[in-house]
């Protein structure tokens, strides 16, 4: 039974090449596809009791999170050339406007969940420190002439410095952390970063441990997104802050029939030629048109437990950043 | 040390009110507060102030829905989506939802508004030390128990802040006007005249900026800001209102225009004096105030003068007229 698993995937794999070489998929996906999968259904039994989408495709539920596992896994070395490839740089822009909604105070500590090469939480550690050298600066500046108060109130108080801000990057797909530690190594950053291997559907921190979540890029490849957002919840301090950076649905029909064209038509192809990986490509474009859109994710975060839930979209509804609190 | 002080005087208000359940979960909910800090904080809050200092923001807009404290302990959750979520304002986020504003039914929950209105009264303390910045909201945050990351809540920031605490002084005034006024009516107190009773009341309003007044050209600086202009303009002029009412103004004609105009101008005049002012105890702002009204007032009887005196001399030029048609015979019938 276990090597009938592991054989199946490889064969629904070797037809979607097939398939895929034919030109842009048919979002319907072909019959001979469909059959394939219903077959594989059928023998699988007890694990194939719910399916859920991988991209266009059906798959059961504990399928899906290996499948991801493996996608990243071949593109982890190109992932950050292939960003700036798709987006024209555009993701940089996204991840700053991240930052400066999130606006963070020095000392506070964040968790970026699938985190992979740390983009998020190198501009996070970027933003406070630079944020911190401010205020040190402006209480020295104010120190120059200290009354004779202030002298006598030194005295007693010592270490009232603004507190260093730590960041976690919490990623399930090891080969995504390792190019990140590299990335990190090279940026000269060493203190304040910590790379923890995890699922973001079961967290392994303890209850109320950090004041900001973020999961930039990440929440759709989740097998259930509402776990997800549970557990965002429980590692969340009271009054902390859930961000989230995705691929949404653009509103404007011009707009959105462009960005079909370029997704489907551009991506995979790119794939092919930088990365060498036409499938994954194909996977994180479908991916987006599988995520439900704002207003939705937006009520999936409210149900979740989170207030004052509020989105922003960027480049027209292509990138929007939805942010709750846990009150 | 004060959240114990805080809760023996709560356990000691509800024993009298004779709610048990209440005061036995009282000690155990402050070392879970911090985890519940939402709920159980604000019940905490809500027992030791039994006269609502902490002044509902929503005393001018519409859309809340205000309900009392004490009900049914019927447990409404709020993770119910809200009824409107598309009440706008100017906000760079337009697209926000507003929990459920009527499920204050339980006494240990409150709106987002509330929770609001609370952190922001906790980070007025911070101002002295760090300014009217996102930084004193998360270090009164960090007092509630929250996270820093709450500050994130306010889409205006520090402008927020600052129209909080300002709104908080209007109210603050317009309590001291009224119970002063019911003394009047009591008979416990003289009727002041109306230069006096507006001396009175700038007064009163001005000293509560008092302790932040180091910091107020930053504050003054955030309300003249383009998008907060509509705001502070509403605090000003509800402000001028209620002084010229308990005055007792009740006019229907311009003046009621003139008369706001007046004190608006006095008002702005003597805060701007009093944030430069290094007198002790600010007396120069108060000699500078008692000009200003004997000005306005000296006005008034000017322009009624003016008037008198016009009319007069209307008159005796008409008269001059009529006497000097007389002489020259042009008024003569033929």
């Amino acid at each position: 039974m276990a090597a009938s698993f592991k054989e199946l995937p490889r064969r629904i794999v070797q037809i979607r090449n097939r398939s895929a070489r034919f030109g842009p998929r048919n979002p319907l996906g072909n019959s001979t596809f469909r059959t394939e999968v219903s077959a594989y259904r059928c023998c699988s039994g007890a694990a194939a009791g719910r399916s859920t989408h991988f991209g266009f495709e059906s798959v059961p539920e504990g399928e899906k999170a290996e499948r991801v596992y493996k996608v990243f896994e071949s593109v982890a070395q190109k992932y950050d050339v292939m960003n700036d490839a798709m987006s024209l740089g555009i993701h940089r822009l996204w991840k700053d406007s991240l930052l400066r909604l999130m606006n963070p105070q020095p000392g506070l500590k964040l968790l970026d969940t699938a985190g992979g090469t740390g983009d998020i939480s190198f501009r996070f550690l970027e933003y406070t420190r630079s944020v911190r050298e401010g205020q040190l600066r402006h209480r020295a500046r104010a120190n120059q002439t200290p009354s004779w108060q202030e002298i006598a109130a030194g005295y007693g108080s010592e270490g009232e410095e603004p507190a260093e801000s730590r960041a976690v990057v919490c990623d399930i797909n090891k080969e995504m952390l390792k190019v990140g530690k590299e990335r990190a190594e090279t940026a000269g950053i060493t203190t304040g970063l910590s790379w923890v291997v995890g699922d973001a559907e079961e967290l392994p921190f303890n209850d109320d441990q950090f004041d900001v979540y973020t999961i930039a890029f990440g929440i759709r490849n989740v097998t259930h997104i509402e776990q997800a957002l549970q557990e965002a919840l429980r590692v969340l301090k009271p009054g902390g802050r859930f961000m989230c950076l995705e691929f949404s649905k653009v509103s404007n029909p011009l707009l959105s029939r462009l960005y079909d064209a370029y997704s489907f038509q551009m991506i995979p192809v790119l794939g092919e030629v930088i990365a060498g990986d036409w499938k994954s490509y194909q996977y994180l474009v479908e991916s987006i048109r599988r995520f439900p859109d704002q207003e939705t994710f937006k009520e999936m975060i409210e149900e979740a437990g989170f207030f004052r839930v509020q989105y922003v979209n960027l480049t027209g509804g292509v990138v929007a950043i939805h942010s709750g609190f846990k009150l | 040390m004060a959240a114990l002080i805080r809760s023996l005087r709560a356990v000691r208000s509800l024993r009298g009110l004779g709610s048990a359940v209440v005061a036995t979960t009282c000690p155990a909910s402050l070392y879970g507060g911090l985890r519940r800090g939402f709920h159980r904080a604000a019940l905490l809050a809500s027992d030791s102030k039994s006269d609502q200092t902490v002044p509902p923001p929503s005393h001018h807009e519409h859309y809340q829905a205000q309900e009392p404290r004490q009900g049914s302990s019927t447990f409404s959750t709020e993770q119910a989506s809200a009824s409107d979520p598309g009440t706008q304002h100017e906000d760079p986020w337009p697209n926000t939802s507003y929990q459920d504003q009527s499920g204050e039914q339980a006494e240990d929950y409150e709106t987002e508004d509330q929770l609001q209105a609370r952190i922001l009264t906790a980070a007025l303390e911070f101002v002295p030390q760090h300014g009217w910045t996102v930084e004193a909201i998360a270090a009164g945050a960090e007092t509630l128990g929250l996270s820093a990351a709450s500050a994130g809540m306010f889409d205006n920031g520090a402008g927020d802040l600052v129209l909080h605490f300002v709104g908080q002084c209007n109210v603050q005034l317009t309590e001291i006007l009224a119970e002063e006024h019911n003394q009047v009516q009591l008979g416990q107190a003289e009727k002041k005249k109306t230069a006096d009773f507006l001396r009175h009341a700038v007064e009163t309003r001005l000293r509560m900026l008092v302790p932040y007044i180091d910091t107020w050209p930053q504050a003054m600086s955030l309300l003249l800001l383009p998008h907060n202009i509509p705001e502070s303009l509403k605090h000003l002029s509800t402000l001028v209102d209620d002084i010229w009412y308990y005055a007792g103004d009740r006019s229907t004609d311009m003046s009621w225009y003139t008369r706001r105009a007046a004190l608006t101008g006095i008002y702005n005049t003597t805060e701007l004096v009093m944030v430069q002012d290094s007198s002790p105890d600010f007396e120069e702002t108060w000699v500078f105030l008692d000009n200003r009204i004997r000005d306005v007032v000296n006005m008034a009887n000017t322009a009624k003068q003016v008037q008198a005196t016009g009319e007069a001399v209307v008159q005796g030029l008409m008269g001059a007229a009529v006497t000097l048609k007389n002489i020259t015979g042009v008024n003569q019938r033929r």
